[in-house]
């Protein structure tokens, strides 16, 4: 007999939601949820067909123990029990903050708030973070700071309604497909569409303009847009007086960003960057979208507070359908961040120096807490080689593959003292650790999910947890028992009413609640109906006026040259999951795309003598890959992509740890390369 | 119980000969001798190949139907079943499931001049038609084989291509697209630089061309220019095949299932039909 | 058959409840606002309810994904080799008459030449029990298509909704059986309950929003091989493969060896769709490069081959899945009035 359990997907933050078919323990089927907002029942590939991994035989069973460089199995109370003593070991002879805790965004809500008590209250660091450092750390702080809130300001469902929708650094129809079914369903309604991106996405093909950046001069095309704007008098003169400030600094900055000159560095004709400045500011409902196109750089948080300046300019935020709308990769980045997996924040963004906050924390955990903001994953890495960092506890997450210069990532984690992963296969990571806990897949659980739109989902166990592989959840409150501290929850619906009970955004929401349907954050009290569009009496700054920032642009930090002459950028593809730990074992995915590939403009193939299919060696200043070449004119020349998801062509090799000086993401959409024939 | 179609028979690996780079020759013998017994087949059909826990692949059958007992196939190492199989050793066993598709015309050519066109690879499914067409001899005119490969290396049967041109009323022209090694004495050039070289009895003469699809499009150009009609080329088409049972639908073109329907078509047909060779 | 008779709306649950005893009764239910087939026993029978569920009810006789052998070669000469069976009996109620026709137009192909073994297993042991559409969902075009909106053909039994009854036919001896089980909660339709049920189907027939002119398309569609349409129709496909998974007639699978031992492996075979890349990908080269040439083999395999290698009826039901499951609203209906149009 089969049951159907309405869940939602683990994949990206659309937050669809299906049935999962179950038989025998095994899911056998998907069903989308027709009356979902934003599946409607529709579904992209890998919510139809990338769920086969849950049931891989290559799925953690057993606790695993390294000893003399092989891993044995070993029981849950020993691999505990090792793990506490190394802990402990590590912060009586240097200090809780030689230990760093990588949370996940794969993980649930609950489970990401208990890693951060974990963190806080067992260890006493604030060392934790998460892959958000890695895709929207600069969304975190670009858009706090401008509006006072990191997220997507708006619902998906609202895009629908947009009159103007101006995509940057989003390929939406392959990392957020239903979000990019409602900008087509916009555009089929007559909205007007504008996108600005290296590569001639898919949506470029029903753009009223397309224009094509040089990667990594976002700036520059935002602030030339912004002088047009002020220029022909576009903006919005009442919405400037009355909601924000420093707009006059804004104004004489980008006074320097004529067409003209904007047109030298971004290479985009000067006609088409007044074009597509009168578009965005004429509309009255103009939505920007942008994903890791914007935060993937040196300058992410330049990038993101341009757009939030785009949006106060000419009024467009704080009202349906128009705003900034930052989509967030994973399934719950969102709820990860807002749970305090990040190193300065407890859940809810509440700060960590703050001490009122704190002690309000402390009072709930019974435990003093550190008053230091933590290092994040990028730093903890580059603190290992130094000793600062000496044990590193990872749940859910594949830095090797997914961090930039792979081969540095891996250098660093194998000189650890001691390296503990609960992971649902034995990934490349988890390979080097000396302890992995088997800990369950999206299916296997009870929890939520907060999608992009600030949307808390329940997600439900479909199946029982394979071999003894236990729910992450319970394994965080059975490691923390075994260092003396009490986390008793009978359920994950019990740690969410801990979360409500200490984060005001998630005040209002509960299990019961729920149950009708999911909830977007503000939702401060449980007869709150929730927020689906962000700052529209006021911002969310003290204060509540939004903020202009005036941003001068600054080239990515590594440019071509004679011996590296090709710019790399990467990201994903529709088919494949991040490092494809989940992906590629699941059988209709990996049919589709079972290797990795380079993109490039076919002038620059023709010019190389690399024909289409060919394989071709990738090299820059940290590694080398070889891969097939994809020549295709949908790139710029100059330009090659390639997508991350493969270890055995690790696009990460190739990338550089060169950071945002704030937020501290790695710049992986621009670094450079050679590529030559093999 | 009705049949399953879907389960594949036990057969042993009894002799595995080096064929060429990279290509190997299975000879399989059922491990169930009564099905082995009954079981018959014709020239051009295909069976699903199983190497247990990796997966299942469409192979054609090399061996004459005139030799009973063992069937032999010739297989690249190109994917994952394929790759698997090359590691297997005689004694062990796979699974086969066949035989399918429609096979070579046979009855309905004799009296004619036969010419050959093979490329690489391709010429095993011919082999099996050549074989059985020498040892009904007579039913024949002419037997003409061109065979070509990318290099000397990759040409395989040589015995039996050393044989068939010391039969009587038959010739052997080979070819290759490049010699690296320079030890090539026979000519340069693809398979249907062979063609000028042979008289050809256009009314007369049925052409059976196997081989890449890039070399089977040329070949079929250059045979039309020379004037054979459509319903004299005989080409087998491959396609994507998961079942060889006309269920799965990825062979599928116009109402056809290459597996069931075909792989082997004539010209006349494939034109009808509309998708690309 | 029998003569057409009547059963009162509440006494449909006992009548399954009592098919429930020894088979399993398969019914549409709504769950979460969202229309699910669903067992007995752990759902509700609703009163009544507009559309079809967004997976057609094929996968009761074609799963998603189904176990079809199970190898071990522990013992490396004598390879264990199980097939599976599958001869649950089952009763699906509520099937709309689209989806009854794309039963038949599986059974064309799945019981033809080599008879499949797993489908035919499951197809004999279900009994198909019809219900009529009074009201069209807005992408539903059956009308078009000549399945429906009332079933003519292809069912066990049929039922029509009279409000406060079930207008009942029988169309096979299993579904007189069915309905001879317990001949005491069925009477004898009057000439008025038939005539309401005709005015019903005429009044839905009147209520679709859709129109396929299907000859003139069908007719038109071998010209429109090399047209534009394709490309631009085909354009923004996000390759989601939904088109193929919900439509009630699309057939086609893939199999894959899944390994579940050290020495043991499961043949699964799983829904694939056309629209994919990989569907066709060989060794070196793909056979259909592009997307406009999947969307064209989707079209062309509905309207053109399946009618030539069966018996002339078209492969397309009308339900309207595929409209409604598109991320990117590609819209057969809109295809086909182009097509027809030129």
């Amino acid at each position: 007999m089969q049951s159907k359990v309405l869940t939602t997907c683990e994949f990206c933050g659309c937050g669809c939601n299906f049935y999962l078919g179950v038989e025998d323990n095994s899911l056998t089927a998907v069903y989308p949820a027709t009356s979902h907002p934003v599946s409607q029942g529709r579904l992209c590939v890998k919510g139809w067909m990338g769920h086969d991994y849950v049931n891989s035989y290559e799925r953690l069973k057993t606790p695993l123990i390294k000893e003399r460089g092989k891993f044995r199995e070993a029981s849950w109370d020993e691999a505990y029990k090792l793990i506490a003593d190394k802990i402990q070991q590590t912060k009586s002879q240097y200090g809780s903050d030689s230990i760093a805790v990588f949370s996940s965004a794969k993980c649930t809500n609950e489970e990401n708030y208990l890693l951060q008590k974990f963190a806080r209250a067992v260890i006493g660091t604030n060392n934790v973070d998460h892959c958000a450092r890695l895709c929207h750390a600069s969304t975190v702080l670009g858009l706090s700071q401008t509006f006072g809130s990191g997220a997507m300001t708006n619902a998906i469902g609202e895009i629908g309604k947009a009159e103007v929708i101006f995509i940057i650094g989003s390929n939406t129809s392959e990392q957020h497909p239903l979000v990019a079914s409602q900008i087509v369903a916009a555009v089929k309604k007559g909205a007007k569409l504008v996108v600005a991106d290296p590569r001639e996405i898919q949506l470029a093909k029903v753009a009223t303009l397309y224009i094509s950046q040089k990667p990594g001069t976002d700036v520059a095309l935002i602030n030339g847009m912004l002088n047009v704007i002020i220029a022909e008098d576009l903006l919005d003169k009442e919405f400037i007086s009355q909601r924000t400030e420093g707009y006059d600094e804004l104004k004489e900055l980008v006074a320097g960003f004529t067409p003209e000159k904007t047109s030298e560095i971004t290479g985009i004709p000067a006609d088409k960057i007044i074009e597509a400045a009168r578009i965005y500011a004429k509309g009255q409902a103009s939505t920007i979208i942008y994903s890791m196109g914007i935060t993937q750089h040196t300058t992410g948080v330049d990038n993101v507070i341009s757009c939030a300046n785009l949006a106060m300019l000419t009024g467009n935020v704080g009202k349906e359908s128009t705003g900034v709308n930052p989509l967030r990769g994973q399934n719950n980045v969102q709820g990860a961040c807002d749970m305090g997996a990040l190193p300065n924040v407890y859940s809810g963004y509440q700060a960590v120096t703050n001490e009122e906050l704190r002690q309000k924390f402390e009072k709930a955990w019974g435990v003093k807490l550190p008053a230091e903001v933590g290092v994040t994953v990028t730093d903890a890495i580059n603190k290992i080689e130094s000793k600062d960092i000496r044990t590193i506890y990872i749940m859910g997450e594949n830095p090797i593959i997914s961090d930039p210069d792979s081969n540095h990532t891996e250098q660093a984690l194998k000189s650890l003292d001691f390296l503990a992963v609960q992971d649902i296969f034995l990934t490349e990571t988890a390979k080097l650790a000396d302890v992995v806990l088997p800990g369950v897949s999206f299916a296997e659980k009870n929890g939520t999910f907060t999608s992009t739109e600030r949307k808390v989902q329940r997600v439900r166990k479909a199946i029982e947890p394979v071999g003894l592989s236990r729910p992450d959840w319970k394994i965080i409150t059975e490691l923390a028992a075994f260092l003396g501290y009490k986390m008793e929850y009978d359920s994950p619906s019990d740690i969410m009413d801990e979360i409500a009970k200490f984060t005001p955004s998630y005040g209002g929401i509960s299990y019961d609640r729920l149950e009708e349907g999911g909830l977007c954050w503000p939702c401060p009290s449980a007869d709150h109906p929730g927020t689906p569009y962000l700052h529209k009496e006021q911002f969310a700054r003290p204060g509540g006026k939004g903020k202009f920032f005036a941003v001068p642009y600054r080239a990515p930090a590594e440019l071509p040259d004679d011996e590296y002459p090709l710019t790399l950028t990467t990201g994903r593809i529709a088919f494949h999951w991040h490092t494809g730990t989940m992906t590629r074992k699941s059988w209709t995915l990996d049919r589709e795309y079972p290797n990795g590939y380079v993109e490039i403009n076919n002038n620059d193939a023709a010019k190389l003598g690399i024909r289409n299919k060919a394989m071709v060696k990738v090299t820059s200043r940290r590694g080398e890959i070889t891969l097939q070449a994809k020549a295709v004119n949908t790139i710029q020349e100059g330009l090659l992509f390639i997508p991350f998801h493969f270890a055995e062509a690790a696009a990460n090799k190739l990338t550089a740890n060169n950071l945002d000086p704030v937020a501290k993401i790695p710049e992986y959409k621009v670094c450079a390369v050679k590529l030559e024939g093999v | 119980m009705i049949e399953n179609i879907y389960v594949p028979h036990l057969m042993t690996i009894t002799k595995i000969r080096d064929e060429a780079e990279n290509v190997k020759t299975f000879t399989l013998e059922f491990k169930d001798s009564q099905i082995g017994k009954n079981f018959d087949y014709k020239p051009g059909q295909f069976g699903e190949v199983t190497l247990f826990n990796i997966g299942e692949a469409p192979i054609s059958i090399t061996s004459s139907p005139a030799n009973k007992g063992y069937l032999e196939l010739s297989v690249a190492n190109v994917g994952k079943v394929t790759s698997a199989l090359h590691q297997k050793n005689e004694g062990d066993v796979i699974g086969f499931r066949g035989p399918y598709g429609n096979g070579f015309p046979f009855e309905e050519v004799s009296g004619k001049n036969i010419l050959f066109v093979a490329g690489g690879i391709g010429l095993a499914p011919l082999r099996s038609l050549i074989n059985q067409m020498f040892a009904e001899r007579n039913k024949f005119g002419k037997i003409s084989i061109l065979y070509g490969c990318r290099i000397p290396n990759l040409l395989c049967f040589q015995n039996e291509l050393d044989n068939w041109a010391k039969l009587e009323n038959s010739e052997v022209l080979l070819t290759v697209d490049a010699c690296p090694e320079n030890d090539w004495k026979g000519n340069i050039g693809v398979v249907g630089s062979l063609l000028p070289n042979i008289d050809i009895d256009l009314e007369n003469t049925v052409a059976f061309v196997c081989g890449p699809p890039v070399m089977i499009h040329f070949v079929i150009l250059d045979l039309l220019k020379m004037g054979f009609s459509g319903d004299n080329i005989i080409t087998t088409m491959e396609r994507r095949m998961e079942c060889g049972l006309g269920k799965c639908g990825h062979c599928n073109i116009g109402e056809k299932y290459v597996c069931k329907d075909g792989p082997v078509f004539s010209y006349q047909q494939l034109k009808e039909l509309g998708e690309n060779i | 058959m029998s003569a057409t008779r009547i059963i009162d709306k509440k006494k449909l649950a006992d009548f399954l409840e009592t098919l429930s005893s020894d088979c399993e009764v398969i019914i549409p239910t709504v769950e979460d606002g969202n229309l699910l087939f669903s067992e007995l026993g752990s759902s509700k029978l609703e009163d009544s309810f507009k559309g079809r569920p967004i997976v057609s009810p094929k996968e009761y006789l074609f799963p998603q994904k189904e176990k079809i052998l199970a190898f071990d070669t522990t013992d490396k000469v004598n390879v264990d080799i199980k097939a599976y069976t599958n001869d649950k009996k089952r009763v699906i109620w509520g099937i709309r008459p689209c989806d009854l026709h794309g039963i038949k137009t599986l059974d064309a192909i799945y019981l033809s030449d080599f008879v499949d073994t797993y489908y035919q297993a499951r197809r004999k042991n279900t009994i198909m029990m019809g219900l009529n559409c009074n009201e069209p969902c807005e992408t539903c075009f059956c009308n078009s298509c000549q399945t429906g909106p009332f079933a003519s053909e292809a069912y066990d039994v049929v039922f029509t909704d009279l409000g406060d009854k079930y207008l009942v036919k029988v169309g096979s001896d299993a579904g007189q059986e069915a309905v001879d089980k317990i001949p005491n909660l069925f009477a004898e339709a009057t000439n008025d309950d038939e005539k309401k049920a005709g005015e019903l189907e005429e009044k839905s027939k009147q209520s679709f929003q859709r129109k396929v002119d299907v000859d003139v398309a069908k007719q038109n569609l071998p010209e429109s091989w090399d047209d534009a349409l394709w490309a631009e129709e085909s354009e923004m496909c996000i390759l989601c493969g939904g088109c193929n998974f919900t439509c009630p007639t699309c057939h086609c699978f893939n199999i894959e060896d899944v390994q579940c031992g050290e020495k043991a492996s499961i043949r699964m075979r799983y829904w694939d769709s056309c629209q994919l890349g990989g569907f066709t990908q060989m060794a070196a080269e793909n056979t259909r490069e592009n997307q406009a040439a999947r969307l064209r083999q989707r079209i062309f395999h509905k309207y053109i081959y399946t009618p030539d290698k069966y018996d002339g009826a078209i492969g397309c039901t009308g339900c309207g899945r595929c409209i409604e499951v598109c991320p990117v609203n590609i819209d057969i209906t809109h295809i086909l009035g182009r097509v027809a149009s030129k």
